[in-house]
């Protein structure tokens, strides 16, 4: 479905990617775990288009996508949840949502998937009158992804979803994940916390600075000793 | 609460203070009763009578009773407690006021003249100051006014403020003010569409009489501050919404100024197009200058666009002052005899004429604005000044957005420059210096970035009260700034801010799940 060959990036003259390639099957969760500053972030933000590859190809669904504008590949249904909580915070829960149907021009349409979106999130229906910048760190993953799931992906790619939420929160949103995976929608998962990560992907690759080192089923690795000594604080 | 009433008051009361002292000081309590007076049409005098003072003086108290008053958002904000900032503001000023005035007056009384430290503070101004009466009386006076002035201004503006109308129709406020214009009857009248007919029709008859009644300076005034409402609408697309800082954007302004004038003056290139192709041709040279500039920048980040525009705007005045292009523009002279409106063939040129063509071209500008507002550009156009990154994955065309937004400001600007030339029948590069757009960058601050009705406040603030304040020649500056100052410390968000920042607080209060 995403097919990613010798990825070069460059950040001015720093080489943030140097010959990525991977690739993500359809309805599959793929991980990308690494470091910081591993080039995790580049490859989604290149995959949705918002940077450019200095060399290198994206391919998803047997078209070429690396010179296609990020509004036309939203279009084709790659949608990207960036990192950090990136809301709207002066539009309110709804409005957020609607901006994630910027691409869908039927309101009965939109209305239908936003009870869809508070159906899965009901903090959000709670709070939808609310501003984004005033919900809390959970509850603005919750909306930066319902906000994905507006432009119905085929595939939805998330950066960090876990990042600074407690543990308790972390497994309500790999829950979340996956319930959105088993209805159909492949997901390229970018993440620091490995353990989580690893446990719900079908596969995952292991990027370092800017190349991939590894890669396997996330059961594969996360019975590697490498894995578990370099990502998973092993023993 | 009842504290945070009081400390509400003290604030604003101890600013008061200082303003009115201030004011005091540099003989402005006689120059604002003079202007009051004017108002009324009283003739010119050296000391201005004492119910204008008086009035001053309540306008003030209102002012800070006024601002005192909490806006009603929860349920603890009661009536009780605006009434209370309210009579603690006006009572600290009042005081302020009052000790500094019973100096003064002791002083006076004492044959000891303050004008060898204070050139302002005359006796005259001191016996006006503590309204013609003794030290003690006067200044008590004084305190009694402002209080009482400030708690009925504070309770008005509670009233008005929590009353239904005038905030957004699904802003759900329980308080004081509803019940009371329900038991007086009045909420059903208020809240019925024929209020709004009715305000609209008496805001045209306004519209329509008043630029035959007040004569042509006035006229030229509201004229101007028309002009930069417009411009101030046009620079709030880009700046205001698209949330891209534009510095030069007199340039535009220009731009449709001078093709106007071109292409309708006598001089230097013998063409005589009629004033409304001349318009339009205006606004479209200015929308597509404004498109060129942004096709090469637009799609960098940060803050470009503000410096490639400023220097456009002085390569542009530079320009058209150069030796080098005075075959084409006229030169430093400028252009005389510019064309103004005709309608069906006939001339429409005096000042009451040119009154209305502003009316209307500022009602069609608000108009498109509001519309965009609301459209689905106007979202996108917010969505890349809240985070463009997030917009751009969400399927926004960030430069394309952005281009439509500085094309379109461009475009307005342009109708101003048009609108401008024609009524000065004169336009040349001195017109256009950078000054202009800083003038509409402050208006649009001021108003409140990014609010239609901000920038009506801030145009009249900035255009039409240095005007008003001309009277006082030689402070109008100072009070100026003073007033920049202290509305900065007030209302940093400007007068009218943009986004309902009550919705901030009050949704965190009563989360709502009534169904859509």
């Amino acid at each position: 479905m995403l097919k990613v060959e010798n990825l070069q990036v460059y950040y001015g003259a720093i080489h943030a990617l140097q010959g990525v390639s991977f690739h993500l099957e359809q309805g599959e969760i793929v991980a990308l775990i690494g470091a910081n500053g591993a080039g995790k972030s580049t490859v989604l933000n290149t995959v949705s288009g918002i940077l450019r590859p200095r060399e290198g190809s994206v391919a998803f669904e047997g078209q070429a996508i690396h010179e296609t504008p990020p509004q036309d590949i939203v279009r084709k249904g790659i949608i990207h949840v960036p990192e950090g909580r990136k809301i709207f915070s002066r539009m309110t829960v709804t409005e957020n949502l609607e901006m994630g149907a910027y691409t869908n021009n039927d309101r009965a349409a939109i209305n239908r998937d936003m009870e869809a979106v508070f159906a899965r999130f009901s903090r959000l229906r709670e709070r939808r009158d609310q501003l984004g910048g005033t919900l809390s760190g959970g509850e603005q993953q919750m909306l930066a992804i319902g906000r994905g799931l507006m432009a119905h992906p085929k595939l939805l790619l998330l950066d960090e979803p876990s990042m600074g939420l407690s543990p308790i929160l972390v497994e309500q949103i790999f829950d979340i994940i996956q319930d959105i995976n088993e209805q159909g929608t492949s997901i390229l998962l970018v993440e620091q916390n490995a353990q989580m990560a690893l446990a719900i992907a079908d596969r995952a690759y292991v990027l370092e600075t800017g190349n991939i080192v590894m890669q396997g089923t996330g059961d594969d690795l996360l019975k590697d000793p490498k894995v578990i000594a370099a990502y998973l604080g092993g023993h | 609460m009842r504290s945070s009433a009081v400390d509400n008051g003290l604030r604003t009361g101890v600013t008061f203070g200082i303003v009115i002292v201030t004011m005091f000081l540099i003989g402005f309590t006689v120059t604002g009763a003079g202007l009051i007076g004017k108002l009324f049409g009283a003739s010119d005098s050296a000391t201005p009578s004492l119910m204008f003072y008086s009035l001053f003086m309540i306008l003030i108290g209102m002012w800070a009773g006024a601002s005192a008053s909490p806006r009603p958002l929860t349920e603890a904000d009661t009536f009780k407690r605006a009434l209370i900032s309210g009579l603690v503001a006006g009572l600290v000023s009042g005081a302020i006021a009052a000790v500094i005035g019973f100096i003064f007056g002791d002083l006076s009384a004492n044959k000891i003249d303050p004008r060898t430290y204070l050139p302002s503070v005359s006796p005259d101004s001191i016996k006006l100051f503590l309204f013609n009466q003794t030290p003690l009386m006067g200044s008590l006076t004084l305190l009694a006014l402002m209080t009482v002035s400030a708690a009925v201004s504070a309770a008005l503006s509670f009233f008005f403020r929590s009353n239904h109308w005038l905030k957004n129709k699904s802003g759900e406020t329980s308080n004081a003010a509803r019940g009371f214009f329900q038991s007086a009857g009045l909420n059903r009248v208020l809240q019925s569409q024929y209020a709004s007919y009715v305000f609209w029709a008496i805001t045209a008859v306004v519209l329509i009489i008043l630029p035959r009644v007040w004569g042509s300076y006035w006229n030229y005034v509201f004229g101007t501050v028309g002009i930069y409402i417009i411009l101030g609408l046009g620079l709030n697309i880009i700046t205001g919404w698209a949330g891209q800082l534009v510095i030069g954007y007199v340039a535009f302004f220009a731009i449709g100024a001078y093709t106007f004038a071109l292409l309708t003056a006598p001089e230097p290139h013998h063409l005589t197009v009629n004033f409304w192709v001349a318009l339009a041709l205006g606004v479209l040279v200015a929308g597509i200058s404004g498109l060129l500039i942004g096709l090469p920048i637009l799609n960098l980040r940060g803050d470009y666009l503000a410096i490639v525009t400023l220097g456009f705007a002085e390569i542009i005045r530079i320009l058209l002052k150069s030796d080098l292009m005075t075959d084409y523009t006229a030169g430093p002279r400028g252009i005389r005899d510019i064309g103004g409106p005709t309608i069906l063939g006939k001339p429409f040129v005096s000042d009451v004429d040119f009154m209305y063509v502003i009316i209307v071209a500022v009602l069609a500008v608000t108009f498109i604005a509001h519309r965009l507002r609301n459209s689905r550009t106007g979202k996108a156009w917010f969505a890349i000044n809240l985070d463009e990154t997030v917009a751009r994955a969400t399927g926004i065309n960030a430069f394309g957005s952005k281009l439509l937004a500085l094309s379109l400001s461009a475009a307005v600007a342009g109708l101003a420059g048009a609108l401008f030339a024609s009524r000065n029948q004169f336009t040349g590069p001195d017109d256009h210096a950078l000054m202009v757009s800083i003038n509409v960058i402050c208006l649009v601050i001021v108003g409140g970035i990014g609010n239609i009705p901000g920038v009506f406040l801030g145009a009249f603030a900035l255009k039409g009260l240095p005007e008003i304040l001309r009277e006082t020649e030689s402070y109008r500056l100072l009070i100026f700034g003073v007033l920049l100052v202290i509305m900065m410390r007030l209302r940093p968000e400007g007068f009218l801010p943009a986004r309902r920042p009550e919705l901030e607080k009050h949704a965190a209060q009563t989360p709502s799940g009534k169904e859509a």
